[in-house]
């Protein structure tokens, strides 16, 4: 009788154990963010550049991805104005694609290994982590004439492309 | 040295200004019409100057294809996720390969440079 009252406190009292797990996974993903804006300088009367010198700011552009090979960055400068006051003479564009800065060792090769089409450069985001970019943008109105006094907006685009 | 220059710009960014889309590789399902099937796509909004995106869905050489979704210009908050389901008939899945959100952009008086920004799924 007293084993027994004993067995049946230890049954009774005993904790119970429960496993609780916990799973997860990473989901690939893709998260296209604007670091820094873009503003036009204007350091003559027919010239708009993203330069710094010419006291414009190059607009920067972070990718974060959560797994390797899962996307392209594909980045265009722009090759008109969004919005402007009106034009009577074409307006000659250019401008360059480039990594700035890269959070992994591996990323060092992005630019090699990018590919460009018209005003596009296409990066294989082959590291999982953030990479900045940066796009200049430079418009010369046509003969060296002046722009008409406005505001002028161009649009950068920065796409993450699903691989 | 890039490295640093990375952390550093991340730490300066201050307000994150981003837009992302997910699942990366969405898949068709059975939308409960015959003939149609449907997908559901999360879109993520933590760019301050967007309240909008424009959904659009393409082929492999990027030419549309017609889809059926709530709205085309889908509204979304700063910091607000939103859930969306894309309607597809049975004839145009084959075709279908890149669903996208492209940021609508707002108008301002300062002479800038823009960034409108695109992401694109791919079904597989």
């Amino acid at each position: 009788m007293k084993k027994l009252l004993i067995a049946m406190s230890l049954i009774i009292g005993a904790t119970p154990v429960l496993s609780a797990d916990i799973d997860g996974s990473v989901e690939s993903r893709c998260t296209v963010a604007t670091t820094v804006p873009g503003i036009y300088g204007n350091p003559n009367a027919y010239t708009l550049t993203t330069l710094p010198a010419s006291a414009g700011q190059v607009p920067v552009i972070r990718f974060d991805t959560t797994l390797a090979n899962a996307y392209y960055a594909q980045i265009t400068y722009p090759t008109s104005f969004s919005s402007s006051p009106s034009l009577s003479d074409n307006v000659t564009w250019t401008g360059e694609v480039t990594l700035k800065a890269h959070g992994e060792s591996g990323m060092s090769g992005y630019q090699a290994a990018s590919t460009t089409t018209g005003a596009m450069r296409s990066y294989p985001l082959s590291v999982a982590g953030s990479a900045w970019f940066q796009s200049t943008s430079v418009a010369v109105y046509g003969g060296n004439r002046a722009f008409p006094g406005g505001a002028y907006k161009a649009v950068v685009l920065a796409e993450c492309v699903a691989q | 040295m890039r490295g640093s220059i990375g952390l550093c710009l991340l730490l300066l960014s201050g307000a994150v200004l981003s837009h992302e889309m997910t699942p990366t590789y969405p898949k068709w399902e059975i939308s409960g019409v015959d003939d149609v099937k449907k997908t559901t796509m999360r879109l993520w909004n933590s760019r301050e100057d967007v309240r909008y995106y424009e959904i659009g869905l393409f082929s492999d050489d990027w030419k549309p294809i017609p889809f059926v979704t709530a709205y085309r210009i889908l509204p979304v908050g700063y910091l607000k996720e939103v859930k969306f389901d894309v309607y597809i008939t049975e004839n145009n899945i084959k075709r279908a390969r890149y669903i996208c959100s492209l940021s609508k952009l707002r108008s301002s008086n300062e002479s800038q440079t823009l960034l409108a920004t695109r992401i694109c799924s791919k079904f597989k």
